[in-house]
């Protein structure tokens, strides 16, 4: 009887790769290049779409908006989500499935509904509005939708549970010993937090805050039913451009710089998360 | 500085197993004692609930007459050594060492100098500005001990610092903490399943089993005259044999077990009581080819070579004992031997009733 | 461990947990509301706005076409996304690093723009029927899912069992049918469940993929909310919600939920 082995060797591995290769080459890294270099051959000259959407002062706005509005989500998901990781994982062991359960599950539940939610809340006639004014804290319905603070919200509510989620993995990942190790030296839980806790988990937020940065940077759904047109963000101008007045080397101007912004900062950060985490050697 | 510690009838569960119960041991000040036993003793969760990372049940735990049951970690003042070092991963050794002396609020210069010092004194002098990863297991258990001393706790504790390093290693880093905590004289507990690393450096040992303690002795006493079957077994006694006393006339007394009689010189085994269990190890039973012997009879089975000696398994009527022969006469399978016990190498227990 | 958390801490903790449940539970509240515009609590309780649902030809069309499309691009995704994490594991050193980060790029990019891409080079570009495309968009981004939870259980899975199995007698490609991927059988499930409640959720590759007579649910519930502000969308997300419900209740008896969190 002969027997044949897997051989192992490359030609093996490159084989039964090869469709997942192909497919992610052939559908996404050619038709992304090519949108990209299509910015670059404009009759105009080679910068001209990228001169003009910068000399536009309602795209150049819209730019900054998507920034700040991803940066002010970043930061508030990781504030809360970090506290809250933090008693997620301090929790007894069936709360904590519980909680965790509960963090998972608006997760799976799809952006739009979630962005719907709060148009129910947040809409002139809305549960917030009805309550503030049944109580009388104010006299007329308050103009919450459409804000900057709404898409704010929404996208706050979006990105939370995942942020709680990866840091609940941080924190999980951090020897248990070394934060004995600490109080049994003499450090309050305070001090454990700061000098040691918090050192450590910074990788893992740069992780997690890239995750939210950049989910947050080209979310779509949620700035277009909480924002409309009044908080145009670079994905709902993307769509607008494309979609409605057919201007497809604008489009493909917001489509390349949404890219390189992404992943300018997905490559930076890892790079640094890498370089500064402690627990890598 | 060096201060008693004493464990005043403490149980402690997890969730609703019992781990420990109404332990009590007393720790003198400056004594090494050991916590020896298999895994799930108990001896491990003694070490953390004197480092408060566990609360305990009922009993209490007082150290220089300092009441520590309700204190929290941070204020017990105890130096630890962890099973994995627990280094900080994002501070240099120097800092690592520091890290305690800046708890306690003591100034960046002086801090520094003391740090420097204690790394002096383990040899790592030359590694202050390294970081822990870049450290071999023996440079982490000196940083983590440097670490734990720099602070000059009261009580310093070690939980299985050894068993993470290679053999060699081993025997010299127990060498260096010896010579570090009696040269402190700090009050120290010393967590390890390992018997001779336990028996090496300990003023004290305190054999553990299912969350109790069975004896707390010094190593010499524990090797010689285990106090129960259980420590017995624990250090070696490989057979243990039930006796019923059938006579006693003057020195001899004449015990019987599974129909065999046997006459013990009492004076050589000290009170002998009524029923007892004898207890020996291998060395302790001379095998003998003379019919004549005052003995075991037995039927020599497998041999083995144990380099100062040869090792047989035996079948007697009182069942399987393992005995140690001379290496000058090795005896085939098969032969029908006296089992002698040297008085000087058996012990004896009192019967249990259960077994 | 014995030290709680800050009285503090955990009282943000609970003010966030409450602010994660409390949409959700109003829009179980809306759908199940008599009235015929949006309000909560409900005025009165009526199972209208489900029957609405199906009342609606878009709704029922689109609820079809997400079911077919996630179906079928996860499917595909873990045809070719199985052996791809299969091959990464087993022939981690003679394969490089890159083809690893390859799979993970689908994620990376953002999603909307990888949306419009497919839409200039297939749809417009090639002509490429729009079913098509959005299967090929769908199949794409759930890809990284797939190989990345299949991956994660294969690495630890030991590899010798299948060399046992191989120096036993049986033949390659049978023993990775009968010995390897019956062992990282929780990974495949989890991938699936994974893949396929992302894409049946997913709005901004669909967005442009979606043509006239064929859309996904979500796009339609997007576009119906924006002409409409009735509960029917409220019901439409709660029912989107049962059915996330259902397939978590699958996880966590096959499972457990922590699995997916990983």
């Amino acid at each position: 009887m002969t027997r044949r082995f897997w051989r192992r060797n490359g030609a093996t591995g490159w084989a039964l790769t090869a469709p997942a290769t192909l497919a992610v080459i052939g559908f996404l890294l050619v038709p992304i290049g090519a949108v990209i270099a299509g910015t670059f051959m404009d009759p105009r000259g080679v910068f001209a779409p990228y001169m003009s959407y910068f000399n536009s002062g309602f795209r150049t706005t819209v730019l900054f908006r998507t920034l700040q509005i991803a940066a002010l989500t970043t930061v508030i998901s990781l504030i809360f989500g970090f506290m809250t990781a933090y008693v997620v994982l301090r929790a007894p062991g069936k709360l904590k499935s519980l909680l965790i359960v509960a963090a998972v599950f608006p997760l799976l539940t799809g952006v739009v509904v979630r962005a719907f939610a709060w148009l129910i809340i947040l809409g002139r006639n809305g549960i917030l509005n009805q309550t503030l004014l049944a109580l009388g804290i104010t006299s007329e319905p308050l103009e919450m939708l459409y804000t900057q603070g709404a898409v704010i919200i929404g996208m706050v509510y979006l990105f939370v549970p995942l942020m709680v989620l990866s840091l609940v993995g941080v924190l999980e990942n951090i020897p248990k010993d070394v934060l004995q190790a600490s109080s049994s030296l003499g450090a309050s839980p305070l001090a454990t937090f700061w000098q040691v806790l918090l050192p450590l988990a910074v990788p893992g937020l740069i992780v997690g805050a890239v995750l939210v940065f950049t989910g947050s940077f080209t979310a779509y759904a949620t700035p277009q039913l909480l924002g409309g047109e009044r908080q145009t963000v670079l994905a709902t101008l993307l769509h607008q451009r494309a979609m409605v007045s057919f201007d497809w080397v604008g489009a493909s101007t917001i489509a390349a710089i949404m890219t390189v912004i992404t992943i300018t900062i997905v490559l930076a950060m890892s790079h640094i998360a890498r370089r500064i985490n402690p627990m890598a050697t | 500085m060096t201060q008693p510690l004493d464990i005043n009838a403490v149980s402690a569960h997890y969730g609703t197993t019992k781990v420990l119960e109404d332990l009590s041991l007393s720790v003198q000040a400056g004594e090494l004692v050991s916590l020896l036993g298999a895994s799930g003793c108990g001896k491990t969760t003694t070490l953390r609930l004197i480092a408060g990372f566990l609360s305990p049940t009922s009993g209490s735990i007082t150290l220089g007459g300092r009441d520590l049951t309700r204190l929290p970690t941070h204020k017990r003042d105890i130096g630890l050594v962890f099973q994995n070092y627990a280094l900080f991963p994002h501070l240099t050794v120097l800092e690592n060492v520091a890290f305690g002396l800046k708890q306690r609020g003591i100034a960046p210069a002086e801090r520094r100098k003391r740090a420097l010092a204690m790394l002096e004194r383990v040899g790592l002098a030359a590694l202050a500005d390294r970081a822990p990863g870049a450290l071999s297991g023996g440079q982490k258990q000196r940083v983590a001990l440097a670490r734990a001393l720099v602070i000059e706790p009261p009580l310093l504790m070690f939980d299985e610092p050894l068993s993470n390093l290679d053999a060699k290693l081993r025997v010299d880093m127990r060498v260096e903490i010896r010579q570090l905590q009696r040269a402190n004289g700090t009050t120290s507990v010393y967590v390890t399943h390992d018997q001779e690393e336990a028996f090496s450096i300990s003023d004290r040992v305190a054999i553990m089993n299912a969350g109790r303690l069975m004896q707390f002795d010094r190593p010499e006493v524990l090797y010689r005259r285990p106090a129960n079957t259980f420590v017995a077994r624990f250090v070696g006694f490989e057979n243990i044999i039930p006796f019923k006393v059938t006579a006693r006339e003057g020195d001899r007394v004449t015990a019987e077990t599974a129909g065999m009689a046997l006459r013990l010189p009492q004076s050589a085994y000290g009170t002998i009581p009524d029923t007892f269990l004898l207890a020996t190890r291998p060395d302790g039973l001379v095998v003998s080819t003379d019919p004549a012997a005052e003995g075991l009879p037995a039927t020599l089975g497998l041999r083995t070579y144990l380099g100062r000696a040869y090792q047989y398994q035996c079948e007697t009527p009182a069942g399987h004992l393992i005995a140690n022969g001379s290496l000058t006469a090795p005896l085939e399978s098969g032969t029908a031997v006296k089992l002698v016990p040297a008085p000087e190498q058996c012990t004896i227990l009192a019967a249990e009733g259960a077994r | 461990m014995s030290d709680r958390p800050h009285p503090i801490l955990i009282g943000v903790a609970a003010l966030v947990y409450f602010f994660l449940m409390v949409p959700l539970v109003i829009v179980v509240g809306a759908a199940l509301s008599d009235t015929t515009y949006l309000t909560f609590p409900p005025q009165g309780l009526s199972l209208r706005w489900f029957e609405n649902i199906f009342a609606i030809s878009a709704f029922r069309r689109t609820i079809v076409t997400s079911l077919q499309i996630a179906f079928l691009g996860t499917l595909i995704a873990l045809l070719i996304g199985i052996p791809a994490a299969y091959a990464l594991n087993r022939f981690r050193v003679e394969l490089p690093r890159w083809l690893g980060t390859l799979f993970v790029l689908p994620i990376l990019v953002p999603e909307i723009v990888f949306g419009f891409a497919l839409l200039k080079s297939l749809t417009v570009g090639a002509g490429v029927p729009v079913f098509v495309a959005l299967l090929i968009g769908h199949t794409l981004l759930v890809l990284p899912y797939v190989v990345r939870v299949i991956s994660a259980s294969l690495a630890s899975f030991d590899f010798s069992i299948e060399e046992a199995a191989i120096s036993l007698g049986s033949a390659p490609v049978k023993t990775f049918f009968t010995i390897v991927l019956p062992n990282v059988r929780a990974g495949v499930i989890a991938a699936f469940i994974l893949a396929f409640i992302t894409s049946l959720n997913d709005v901004s590759v669909s967005l442009f993929l979606t043509g006239p007579g064929i859309s996904t649910l979500p796009i339609q519930i997007l576009a119906h909310v924006e002409q409409f502000f009735d509960p029917t969308v409220a019901s439409v997300s709660v029912l989107l919600m049962f059915l996330t419900v259902a397939v978590m209740a699958v996880v966590e008896r096959t499972l457990g939920l922590t699995f997916l969190a990983k």
